[in-house]
């Protein structure tokens, strides 16, 4: 396929054009980036001929500036909008994979990319397994399948009349919400949430007049009324990437089946994906444990990530349990490492780069609608499962106030446990003594014998750090005499000057 | 039908030496359940004439139908005893009534933990023994149990009516056989000694010991002999009893007492010769029909049967007989009263094993002296399913003060540390209950030395805790039980249905709560676990957690999983090293086994993260040859910072060495929590820190550089020093007669057991075989033992030790690789083991 028609040059020219953009951020991800020279190029030549068309019209119009922007701090999908305003762009035009997070200043027009599918093979399985099952279909698939989705949809039906087999009505496909994102249309909207179609509220189904809607990743489709997702079956086009993942999270009630489009044929089996569940609901049960939380900021530009992360506060601090905000760019294990003190942490952050697993990290690392199981009390997981942090604003954390006074079960430890602090600050409410108190307990005798190798349990991160082993320097040293200097390693960590001729004599 | 009120209870409660709270015990199938029968129906609940049949303590469905006790079951009983009977009673007592405290425990060892439970609460314990099958397994386990806790033990020699009907084995022998069994038990409580409870060991010619038939619910002491013959010879009844039992014998012909049996065919043992001939010629006569010799004989022993009984025939009326001759709840009550110390007696010497805190505050003062106007002190040992579903009764026992209805109190969990607010809880009791046989009577309030069975408080204990009044701030709890077997044999559950989800969460609450042993956990996977003492144990909870906690909603469940320990054969072949990301900092370190024993120290608790370091390193380098230096260099035990593996200091001059130590420690918890084998827990394993080189500034050689490097580290060592399974080994011991013996060894060869002990049990026929068997096997080896032996054997198997798998798990093609593959498919890790040298770096 042709570079041009793939990064879909004419039309993203004509949105530049048409909105009068003058200072363009193109945000590639890291593998497209050696494609940005040409579409950078080719961009430009195509705005240079349309501002020379305008310019014999009206004979005013500025020049277009364009910027590449790579290594995004965060997840690639999303729209990096803190760094489009280093350069005062006032438009983001996102290349490659996204989970179409709304923006919260920037508009963003996307590009999402074709990738090659055979058509006719993927309509022949489609209309196989639809004959196979009794059940609807409704046909899910990755964004840079878009394109090749109404030939799809032409291929079945042609198939269709064909045979006069299944009834090809049964399938139905989602719709892409739409490939720009304008902030300043929601102005009105006190969250600054987009309100793509229908009233959009807590959860992800909405109850709309023609029938409940269903959005995920981008994409939108809507069922007859009285229908659920579960009697549907899901076919999911694409690869088996983070989006994937997430439809099978959501809709982990349903039947999902997945067509790769590399391979050619319909994978069924999704075991591995399964487990994913079960193993999310390990670390939630894992979270209830918690004492401090840290609270980790996974991205600066989806609308509503800081009303997030204030709710996430306030479901914590009314959890008993200490908070921490931490703001860290992309998370890995050495940098989570760093804050030892943390039993868990929150990723807020777009629905696709939020299910962070791995063994590697010290601590888990659930979602925000993870914590609003773990941490509000007397909830239960009842296998519903929400991405999007959005779609959990307005759910009231007023539920973890549910006084159900029992003490609390930790599939961790198998047995009752209290959470901290829970009785404490009950008490400690006398504004009057509460200075009092707090002196009372900085005065605490601590444990003085700094052998003893056990640990208490900890509540707060500066009581991690009185807990630990190393205070800092001594400074009660009696010895006041000057220390002779001493001469330090010269040469490389890889192997310092003193250590190199220990290595060849080994 | 019953005999008592709860008011009459109630007013006995306060004669605290007029109780007794006993349990019964004894190896399965030996008849405990049966023999509590007898008492029960002595106190009026059921009928004297079904006692034996009816099981009254088995209330459970399940119970009924297998036969054997799952559950613990408490019944308070009433009697009033004649002041005749009382008359040689030295001790305090007020008045002639006394109120029994009884429990009834489970025989098969994957219950013992309900017979910990028991023990607990009580002062005293009959020990059940078949008279037939002697002293068994269980028997012994229980008996150390119940010395360990300070319970007094009296014996019941069972079963009786087997010698008479089935095995119709003449006096003498019979004498052997008992006498035999007595000593065993004997042997077994002089091993266990304690000075405080003083000589425990039981002596029938001193009363302790009984001979009982408990399905038909006779049994006597030789004092009932005594007092019968006594007056006849004309000597006192303690003389008497003495000469009923050991190396006395009399010849009717001579009318003589010798101490050696003259030879002359007339002289027979004094116990043969007054006790069992009499019996046997009364049962034989009542087998036979021959009423119109019964009646004379029976009006000499002075046994009037009403009339209607009189019609009986065979069985029934022998049974009939015995029991108005000798009635069980008679024989067995003043052996109790007589024997068993009231809480009064005994809290005195088990406050020491009772109390944590320092032994001369208020409490243990109020223990020891059984104070009820002193502060509450209540141990909660079990709680009990109620009947709405959902809710539990705390069963406990109150060691002083008085718990009443509307009490405030003060509830410390067993993680509760005196001082700290962890694991605690003040709530109001709602209602303060006691067990009259199978339903329960409310009461008022509940004096010391009782127990007692509490509602609105099963929100806030799991399975146990200690309950003192709301202002009592200084108390120090009850010591935890320690429990003699342990949970190794799990199953992954699910719900069928996945929306079940939030009832399989409360079931398992539930049922975490209804059994002392099982534990409910999660795993990395997400998947529930139960894990029990054994298959039995299992199968009884899943049952429950389907039937009772869950409302019926279905499961399913695993095949067992055994978990098994990672550990190491050698000393690592080289210092292995690892970088940190930013290779500005390098640790190396060695791993090696711990010295035999070392880590079965750390179990027990010898050696831990609380000693002194100075203890510490003197039994190190005493025991285990350490040397005195390194022992103080330990840096931390783990996992969970307890377990059995240690991460020691081997630096010499290394710069800002301790600014890293809890980052190492971090990441050693994390390691040995999950070995690089198949991220099961090591065990035995002490890591070596050879040397460390750290970057210059601080900022780049902290925890998030050190910690997981450190864990990679310790896998490297873990790798490079031939790293083995350990999988967990049950201790079998199996009892059967002979001709099964070669079934027993050829399924156990077949499930890679081995013997190590084959005795036969003296003057039967029966053998005793000890063996070791991997859990792994375990599973359904009852039952191919059963069928292998045509039913004649029966196993109990107790986890013993952890076995070192010899094969190489690094070895492709090995059985320890296959089993460490299936783990890891288990837990949805990658198949392949990472290899070393994802650990390893080099320089």
């Amino acid at each position: 396929m042709d570079s041009k028609e793939v990064y879909e040059i004419d039309r993203t020219a004509d949105f530049i054009h048409c909105k009068n953009f003058t200072k363009v951020a193109l945000q590639f991800p890291d593998e497209l980036l050696k494609d940005s020279v040409r579409v950078v190029s080719a961009l430009r030549d195509k705005l240079q001929l349309l501002r020379e068309s305008v310019t014999e019209q009206n004979g005013d119009s500025k020049q277009v500036r364009l910027f590449v922007m790579a290594d995004t701090t965060y997840g690639s999908c999303c729209v990096d909008e803190v760094g489009a305003s280093h350069a005062n762009a006032d438009c983001v035009i996102h290349y490659g994979h996204t989970c179409l997070s709304p923006t919260s200043t920037l508009p963003a027009f996307f590009v999402f990319g074709k990738a090659s599918i055979s058509i006719s093979n993927c309509a022949k399985s489609l209309s196989d397994y639809a004959s196979t099952n009794s059940k609807p279909i409704v046909v899910v698939y990755g964004l840079e399948y878009v394109h090749a989705i109404p030939h799809v949809r032409e291929e079945l039906v042609a198939l269709s009349s064909m045979q006069s087999g299944p009834k090809h009505q049964d399938i139905h496909f989602a719709d892409v919400v739409c490939s720009v994102i304008n902030p300043s249309d929601d102005q009105k909207n006190p969250v600054g949430l987009p309100r793509p179609v229908g009233d959009y509220s807590a959860s992800v189904e909405v109850e709309a007049a023609a029938g409940s809607s269903y959005r995920i990743g981008g994409l939108i489709w809507e069922l007859p009324n009285g229908h659920r997702m579960e009697d549907y079956l899901l076919v999911w086009v694409g690869s088996s990437n983070s989006a994937f993942a997430n439809v099978v999270l959501t809709f982990n009630g349903c039947e999902i089946v997945r067509y790769d489009a590399l391979e050619n044929r319909l994978v069924t089996d999704l075991s591995q994906q399964r487990r994913i569940l079960k193993r999310r609901y390990y670390l939630v049960e894992k979270a209830k444990d918690a004492n401090i939380v840290g609270i980790l900021v996974g991205t600066l530009g989806v609308a509503g990530y800081l009303d997030m992360i204030h709710q996430m506060k306030e479901l914590i601090t009314s959890a008993g349990k200490k908070a921490y905000t931490l703001v860290m760019g992309r998370p890995n294990p050495a940098k989570l490492a760093n804050f030892p003190e943390c039993d868990v942490f929150i990723y807020v952050s777009c629905a696709q780069t939020a299910l962070l697993d791995s063994k590697e990290f010290l601590a888990p690392v659930i979602t925000p609608f993870e914590a609003m199981v773990a941490f509000g009390r007397g909830k239960q997981w009842s296998g519903e499962y929400v991405m999007e942090f959005r779609d959990l604003i307005n759910s009231s954390p007023v539920e973890a106030k549910d006084k159900s006074e029992e003490a609390r079960f930790s599939f961790m430890q198998g047995r009752y446990v209290e959470d901290f602090d829970l009785q404490e600050s009950i008490e400690e409410d006398d504004g009057a003594l509460a200075l009092v108190n707090a002196t009372e307990k900085a005065l605490q005798l601590h444990d003085t014998n700094s052998a003893s190798l056990v640990k208490r349990t900890i509540k707060s991160g500066a009581e991690y750090f009185a807990n630990r082993s190393y205070q800092g320097l001594d400074m009660h040293n009696d010895n006041s005499l000057p220390e002779p200097y001493l001469i330090g390693r010269t040469g490389k960590a890889s192997g310092y000057e003193h250590e190199k001729s220990k290595t060849d004599n080994l | 039908m019953v005999k008592f009120t709860a008011e009459e209870l109630r007013r006995i409660m306060d004669f605290k030496h007029n109780i007794r709270n006993m349990s019964v015990i004894a190896h399965v199938d030996h008849g405990k359940s049966t023999l509590t029968d007898s008492l029960v129906a002595a106190a009026g609940i059921i009928a004297q004439e079904v006692a034996g049949d009816v099981r009254m303590t088995d209330t459970r469905q399940d119970e009924a139908e297998r036969g054997i006790t799952i559950k613990s079951t408490g019944i308070s009983l009433y009697y009033e005893m004649s002041d005749d009977a009382l008359k040689s009673y030295k001790g305090e007592r007020n008045g002639n009534e006394y109120l029994i405290n009884l429990i009834d425990s489970p025989g098969h060892v994957d219950f013992s933990s309900e017979v910990t439970a028991a023990l607990r609460i009580t002062d005293g314990a009959l020990v059940v023994v078949d008279c037939v099958e002697g002293v068994c397994v269980q028997t012994e386990t229980v008996l150390r149990q119940a010395l360990g806790e300070r319970i007094r033990p009296v014996l019941t020699v069972n079963k009786m009516d087997r010698c008479f009907l089935e095995l119709q084995v003449d006096g003498e022998e019979a004498y052997q056989t008992f006498q035999r069994v007595i000593e065993n038990a004997n042997v077994i409580m002089a091993t266990y000694e304690d000075p405080l409870l003083g000589d425990c060991q039981v002596y029938p010619e001193k009363g302790t010991v009984a001979f009982s038939a408990g399905l038909h619910g006779w049994a006597f002491t030789l004092t009932n002999f005594a007092k019968m013959y006594a007056s006849k010879f004309g000597v006192d009844e303690a003389k008497m009893m003495e000469r009923l039992w050991g190396e006395n014998f009399f010849d009717p012909a001579t009318k003589k007492w010798t101490t050696k049996n003259t030879g002359s065919p007339t002289c027979k043992r004094g116990f043969v010769q007054f006790c069992y001939e009499p019996i046997k010629q009364i049962i034989n006569t009542c087998m036979n029909d021959q009423k119109d010799k019964l009646w004379p004989m029976l009006q000499k022993l002075g046994v009037t049967m009403k009339s209607e009984e009189k019609d009986l025939m065979g069985k029934a009326l022998m049974k009939r007989v015995m029991q108005t001759w000798l009635p069980a709840s008679n024989a067995l009550l003043e052996m109790m009263i007589f024997h068993l110390p009231s809480p009064a007696t005994a809290q005195k010497y088990r406050v020491e094993n009772l109390y944590e805190g320092p032994l001369d505050d208020p409490y243990a003062t109020a223990i020891r002296n059984c104070d009820p106007e002193g502060p509450l002190m209540l141990y909660v040992s079990k709680m009990i399913p109620a009947s709405d579903k959902g809710r539990f009764f705390a069963f406990g026992r109150v060691f002083s003060g008085k718990v009443s209805t509307g009490l405030k109190v003060r509830i410390m969990g067993p993680n509760y540390v005196p001082g700290e607010k962890k694991d605690l809880y003040v709530k109001s009791v709602q209602r303060t209950v006691i067990w009259m046989g199978k339903k329960q009577e409310t009461v008022e309030d509940v004096p010391c030395g009782n127990t007692v069975a509490m509602v609105g408080l099963d929100q806030f204990i799991t399975k146990n805790a200690t309950l003192t009044n709301e202002k009592e701030v200084d108390a120090h709890p009850i010591r935890a039980m320690k429990f003699s077997v342990s949970p190794v044999v799990r199953v992954a559950v699910q719900c069928k249905v996945a929306s079940d989800l939030p009832k399989l969460v409360e079931g398992l609450k539930r049922l975490a709560k209804s059994d002392p042993m099982v534990v409910c956990t999660i795993e990395e996977s997400g998947e529930h676990i139960i894990a029990g003492a054994g298959e039995l144990h299992l199968e009884i909870c899943l049952k429950d957690l389907q039937d009772d906690f869950m409302g019926g909603a279905e499961i399913i469940k695993s095949d067992p999983v055994v978990s098994f320990r990672e550990t190491v054969l050698e000393k690592s072949c080289r210092i292995v090293m690892s970088k940190s990301p930013n290779k500005h900092n390098r640790l190396y370190m060695e791993a090696r086994p711990m010295e035999d024993g070392l880590a079965e120290a750390i179990d027990e608790g010898r050696i831990g993260p609380r000693d002194d370091p100075k203890a510490r390193a003197k039994i190190l380098s005493e025991e285990f040859g350490w040397d005195k230096d390194l022992a103080k260099k330990i840096w931390c035990f783990g996992p969970e910072t307890t377990g059995p593996n240690m991460v020691v200091d081997m630096c010499k001059g290394v710069q800002y060495l301790n600014e890293i130590k809890d980052s190492v420690v971090a990441g050693f918890q994390w390691a040995s929590k999950e070995g690089a084998l198949a991220e099961e827990n090591m065990r035995g394993i002490c890591f070596e820190v050879c040397d460390v080189v750290l970057h210059a500034d601080a900022i780049h050689r902290g925890g998030g550089q050190i910690i997981p490097t450190a864990r990679r580290v310790i896998y490297a060592s873990q790798l490079t020093a031939k790293p083995r399974l350990l999988e967990p080994v049950y201790l079998v011991e199996i009892q059967a007669p002979e001709q099964a013996l070669g079934g027993i060894y050829s399924v156990l060869n077949q499930k890679r057991g081995h013997v190590f002990e084959e005795l036969q049990r003296p003057g039967t026929p029966l053998y005793n075989i000890k063996a070791y068997l991997p859990v792994v096997e375990s599973f359904g080896f009852s039952g191919t033992l059963r069928a292998a032996t045509s039913g004649q054997a029966f196993p109990q198997c107790v986890f013993d030790h952890w076995d070192m798998m010899s094969s190489d798990p690094l070895e492709a093609g090995s059985q320890a690789a296959q089993l460490v593959s299936d783990i890891r498919k288990r837990k949805g890790l990658k198949e392949q083991m990472t290899p070393l040298s994802e650990y390893e770096d080099k320089l």
